[in-house]
């Protein structure tokens, strides 16, 4: 029996830190997914100066599939005959998602910013604010790829030794 | 689809509601509607034959303080809508203070520019904004096709109004007919250059109302450029542009000329009178370089047909004043 219950526990436990180590994955696959799709949005405004819903839906059919549900959000809450502004329905689309997405709330807050002057100024100033998008994408890429690699193996470790603990003191 | 669902959605949710009430209460004045006239802490307004206000449910008024107050950031949001929120798209229209909507509606703007060094970059504030309803009457030339051709070779025509008259919409149509040979011996290829876009519509580039099938359009482009473009590339046997204005447009006449093929295009005068008047028309009337002068105006409402002149002898060819009606 309590054997079981010592399984259970290192299973449980093991997996929490599994859980945790690929989250920070997670993160820096979907901000490198929103760089990526960044840098298509900046071609698409600034070269053809595609509109917002027929760029974001090109771009969300291509893309890696957490930045898709972000984009093709977007563009249903564009469309939606209440008449919301960009503005609005990308924070609308964003905190559609801010609960399921491995971000940081430094991450959304970049993303948030990003909203404000969507698709109200000219060309010159979408593509501006695209690219410091891009940049701060950048630097939150760069945090997250040595938090990867400072505590991946460190959250494994310690649900494996986590567990392990729990498991010493009461069996 | 109706000019209804093709322009309330690209209004904010406030104007688009108090219009719908009113195309639910008074449907027969909906349909006679001309303008929607947004203008920023100022009273919703529409055209209908004359100038009404709105009230939130609806309503026709002449009392501004009953009237629905349209707000700077309902007209921010109007904007925004039309340019599918994409405003960088519009970048052009901005310069040139206008939109053309699905259907060939306009949208004209005015508000604070941007200028640099004198020359205007662009309305960086849009404070008023007028939703012109276009209307496609097709047939409503019928009347004057007989007079506008000769043995199959459409003459140079110019159609002269005062505005709101319907003289774009008469243009329209006759393009059409000329294309589609509706009425005529022949039909004519026809090259229209629109340069504001009011006579196709173009949205996107394509023709949202009728130009005919056999119309190719330049929209956008400068007149001149946009004759010789099509003159050299598209070989029309029908020269059509919107309306002469600017200095130099008259001249070009001179050079379509030249050319030996037709032309109709329409210019701004009150009547035959008022055409002599004007020193530009008047070296066109005198010189008759114009085979035919159809003279519209008002006074038994939009689309009245004062009379039909030969520009070369200056006779009338049809002096009956008649309400232009669609005919097919």
């Amino acid at each position: 029996m309590k054997m079981i219950g010592a399984l259970l526990v290192m299973t449980a436990s093991t997996f929490a830190g599994w859980i945790y180590s690929t989250l920070l994955k997670k993160r820096l696959t979907l901000l490198n997914a929103l760089i990526q799709s960044f840098q298509w949005l900046e071609t698409e405004i600034g070269y053809a100066s595609t509109p917002l819903v027929e760029a974001f839906t090109r771009i969300s059919g291509r893309t890696q599939e957490d930045v898709q549900l972000i984009f093709s959000n977007f563009v249903e809450a564009l469309q939606d005959p209440a008449g919301l502004t960009a503005d609005e329905a990308w924070q609308h689309c964003i905190k559609q998602n801010q609960e399921t997405l491995p971000l940081k709330a430094e991450d959304w807050a970049l993303l948030f910013d990003f909203g404000r002057t969507l698709g109200t100024t000219d060309r010159e100033h979408q593509v501006t604010a695209i690219r410091q998008t891009l940049e701060r994408l950048q630097l939150q890429t760069t945090g997250a790829t040595e938090e990867r690699k400072k505590n991946e193996r460190l959250y494994r470790y310690l649900g494996v030794a986590g567990g392990a603990l729990v498991v010493l003191i009461f069996y | 689809m109706g000019f209804a669902e093709q322009v309330l959605p690209v209004l904010a949710p406030k104007i688009r509601l108090a219009l719908d009430q009113l195309r639910r209460i008074v449907p027969g004045k909906w349909a006679k509607l001309e303008e929607i006239r947004l203008r920023a802490e100022q009273p919703l307004q529409v055209e209908i034959g004359q100038s009404f206000l709105v009230t939130g449910a609806g309503e026709l008024t002449a009392d501004p303080e009953q009237a629905l107050k349209v707000g700077g950031a309902d007209l921010l949001r109007t904007l925004q809508l039309i340019g599918g929120n994409s405003l960088y798209t519009l970048e052009e229209e901005l310069k040139e203070g206008f939109i053309t909507l699905v259907g060939g509606h306009r949208v004209g703007l005015a508000g604070e520019c941007l200028v640099a060094r004198g020359t205007l970059l662009r309305l960086k504030r849009v404070t008023s904004l007028n939703v012109r309803i276009a209307r496609e009457l097709k047939g409503i030339g019928g009347v004057l096709l007989p007079f506008l051709a000769q043995e199959g070779r459409p003459l140079r025509t110019m159609i002269i109004s005062p505005p709101q008259a319907g003289k774009t919409t008469l243009l329209r149509d006759l393009i059409r007919s000329f294309s589609n040979g509706e009425g005529l011996s022949a039909p004519a290829k026809v090259g229209l250059v629109d340069e504001r876009g009011e006579v196709a519509g173009c949205y996107q580039g394509v023709p949202q109302l009728d130009v005919g099938i056999r119309t190719d359009v330049l929209t956008g482009c400068p007149k001149r450029e946009g004759v010789f473009l099509l003159l050299r590339s598209m070989g029309p046997q029908l020269i059509a542009t919107d309306e002469l204005g600017r200095p130099g447009d008259l001249d070009l006449i001179e050079e379509i000329l030249n050319t030996g093929v037709g032309f109709i295009t329409t210019a701004h005068a009150w009547d035959i009178k008022d055409l002599t008047r004007r020193p530009s028309l008047q070296h066109l009337w005198v010189q008759g370089l114009v085979e035919r002068v159809v003279v519209l105006s008002r006074r038994l409402g939009p689309g009245t047909l004062e009379g039909v002149w030969d520009g070369r002898t200056h006779e009338p060819l049809l002096a009956q004043v008649q309400r232009l009606e669609v005919t097919r």
